[in-house]
């Protein structure tokens, strides 16, 4: 049990109670609005793991919640911040779909290897661009990624909804569907969670080892925190940070093809709606913790299938989970900052008594 | 051809340009407070959704647009502060602030929406006041100027003094001065017998009110409604237009045009046939192109001056 050893106790149990005041700043928001919040929280856990079928749903929301935050965290470790997974997670589902579509008749492994393939090369290569720019010219790559996004989101919304939009009258909006073949078995019949989910667990597995148990992962560290101490330790900081970012696209990418082929079975423009910005906040909450993200992407992702069954059922908005959300992250970093500022005027107090002290016994 | 182009150039062109222009430019007069002030301000579009959907909550329940407009200013404040208490008090990391902002201000608003005022999508009625539209005395005689310039709502006006007094402000007023000191030499500012948290607190504070009321005219300056997600991007085309414009009022304000320009031409071009999903793309593409071509620009401009400075260094010593 040397592993439990290592996890910081004291950062575990604020977030407890920071997980704990957030719930309760929910119930709080629910009873100003008139909604039962036991009830409310009581329907959120049955809804999510109630049935297997709805178990499966949140099985599914984990793995990609948890995936999109190992993709920021990896970028984040590298010292590069990937704000524009949306758009590698776009852009690889819309080219998978397109692999698909275009070479079904060929066996579906064969198929499936390649669409692969194009979903992780297209979303590193789309993640590439603003690596090499931060890297090679130092532009900003917040800036760059959030604003590449909305350019990757629109122009797959014209591409599915104009040159490659469904002939079929079957189909009301978006792509042609896969052919049966091609889709990943169901793991849980009628469930969201279908084969995606172990391709998902062993890649999850490979970023865990290959963050925390390779010299390339401790050089990804090292740069991330500082870039020129890494430069000058004679690493190749430049290749290490655009490499992380590469890899977060990928990530993205591939993301982007499971939810195409794990249960959307075509490709629309609604096929994620912010599922990136969830991963992302749920990698920050963790300090971009690997085992830490995949815990709490457990917790976000009851709350998340949970938030939709009150939607239905109770008529609560099912936005109730990005309040929860954000005001948990909220809590984490008043706590981070406020532990700092105590600390810090505890020890503005102890120099000022020294100083006194000192002061006394010279005037003496 | 040249038939086709000048047809799009209309007087409603010109119109949609400054309607579109207006938040982004009142957005992007409050962010430059912040990014004098050192702080990088990416919650700017969770402080126009707030702006907006108190303007529309306020403009309903008292059947005022003056009353919604003045309650957008005070969550502006509120807004501010709240932010300023993280990323300058609290030192958070304000990236990781600025976007759980984003998602609370979607989600809370959204939620609100639903569950109080049981509207879901967006919110009509005819008690919403608007801002009523201002003709400018002699301008809107004059023929085609008139029409371009004349009959937006007040905003539109003000944000156009507000560039001018905004320049003053950091340029010309101790305030502006300390506000500017306080992102670049915080050491220097706090010799000077100046705190610059409180200097940094004020920019942020600043800057909620202009995106409180880039919110509430995005609501109530044209449309009269609230819809959800209504700033769409806005405060992060702002925030290009800040670093865009350098920082420097007119500038930004020209920034703010120019997206304006992109997004209103975007929708003439829809009808010649092209695209609006491809042509609504370009603005935010251009947006990367300048920021690349800026960035390079300024490194260039700082290598310039450091040969020349070595050169005349080396002049000196023979």
């Amino acid at each position: 049990m040397k592993f439990l050893n290592k996890i910081d106790k004291k950062y575990v149990l604020t977030l407890i109670i920071c997980i704990f005041v957030a719930l309760l700043c929910g119930a709080f928001i629910m009873l100003a609005t008139g909604f039962n919040p036991i009830e409310a929280y009581a329907t959120i856990i049955e809804g999510a793991i109630g049935k297997p079928r709805l178990l499966g749903n949140t099985i599914e929301k984990f793995m990609t919640l948890c995936l999109l935050g190992l993709a920021t965290a990896i970028g984040a470790k590298g010292g590069l911040f990937n704000v524009g997974g949306e758009g590698q997670l776009f852009f690889g589902a819309l080219a998978s779909t397109m692999v698909g579509l275009t070479l079904s008749s060929l066996p579906a492994p064969i198929v499936i290897l390649l669409a692969f393939l194009t979903a992780v090369v297209v979303g590193g290569f789309y993640a590439w661009i603003p690596a090499m720019l931060k890297v090679k010219l130092n532009v900003s790559e917040i800036i760059t990624t959030i604003m590449l996004n909305t350019v990757a989101i629109k122009v797959v919304t014209y591409l599915v909804n104009g040159p490659w939009v469904s002939s079929s009258p079957a189909v009301s909006k978006g792509t042609d569907y896969l052919p049966d073949k091609l889709a990943f078995t169901k793991l849980i019949a009628a469930s969201n969670l279908s084969t995606g989910f172990i391709f998902g667990a062993i890649l999850t597995f490979l970023i865990w080892y290959f963050m925390k148990m390779t010299t390339v992962g401790l050089q990804m560290k090292l740069t991330g925190e500082n870039p020129r101490f890494a430069r000058f330790s004679g690493l190749k900081s430049d290749k290490i940070m655009v490499g992380s970012m590469v890899a977060s696209g990928a990530i993205c990418g591939f993301v982007g093809m499971t939810l195409v082929y794990g249960y959307n079975g075509q490709m629309v423009d609604t096929i994620s709606s912010d599922y990136y910005f969830d991963g992302m906040l749920v990698a920050m909450i963790m300090n971009y913790n690997p085992i830490g993200i995949v815990i709490m992407s457990v917790f976000f992702a009851i709350l998340n299938t949970g938030a939709n069954m009150i939607d239905m059922t109770m008529g609560i908005s099912s936005q109730i989970y990005d309040i929860i959300f954000s005001v948990l992250i909220f809590l984490m970093a008043a706590n981070k900052g406020f532990i700092e500022w105590f600390n810090q005027s505890q020890a503005k107090k102890k120099a000022r008594a020294i100083a006194k002290e000192k002061a006394g016994k010279e005037g003496i | 051809m040249w038939e086709q182009i000048t047809a799009l150039f209309t007087v409603g062109l010109f119109q949609n340009t400054i309607r579109n222009a207006t938040p982004v430019i009142l957005a992007a007069l409050g962010g430059l407070f912040t990014e004098h002030a050192g702080i990088m301000n990416i919650g700017m579009e969770g402080m126009i959704l707030g702006g907006a959907f108190v303007a529309v909550v306020f403009s309903f329940t008292f059947a005022s647009a003056p009353m919604g407009v003045l309650f957008a200013v005070l969550i502006g404040i509120i807004i501010g502060l709240f932010f300023a208490l993280f990323v300058v008090k609290l030192k958070s990391d304000e990236f990781i602030i600025g976007m759980t902002l984003n998602t609370f201000s979607a989600g809370l608003t959204v939620y609100l929406l639903r569950t109080v005022f049981h509207q879901t999508g967006s919110w009509v009625s005819t008690d919403i006041k608007g801002l009523p539209p201002i003709d400018i005395p002699v301008i809107k005689d004059i023929p085609l100027l008139g029409d371009i310039l004349s009959g937006y709502s007040i905003f539109v006006y003000i944000s156009w003094v507000l560039v001018f007094l905004v320049w003053v402000f950091l340029y010309r007023t101790p305030y502006g001065f300390w506000m500017r000191a306080s992102g670049e030499h915080p050491e220097a500012l706090e010799t000077a017998g100046i705190d610059p948290v409180k200097m940094k607190v004020l920019s942020s504070v600043l800057c909620g009110i202009f995106c409180g009321l880039s919110g509430a005219h995005l609501a109530l300056g044209y449309l009269n409604c609230f819809a959800e997600g209504m700033s769409a991007s806005r405060g992060f085309i702002a925030f290009a237009c800040v670093v865009f414009g350098m920082a420097n009022p007119p500038k930004v304000f020209g920034a703010a045009l120019l997206f304006g320009f992109l997004q209103a031409l975007a929708i003439r071009l829809q009808s010649v046939g092209i695209p609006s999903d491809l042509t609504e793309a370009v603005p935010y593409l251009a947006t990367v192109l300048m920021l690349v071509y800026i960035t390079v620009r300024s490194a260039n401009k700082k290598r310039n001056r450091a040969k020349k400075a070595m050169a005349v260094q080396a002049a000196e010593e023979g």
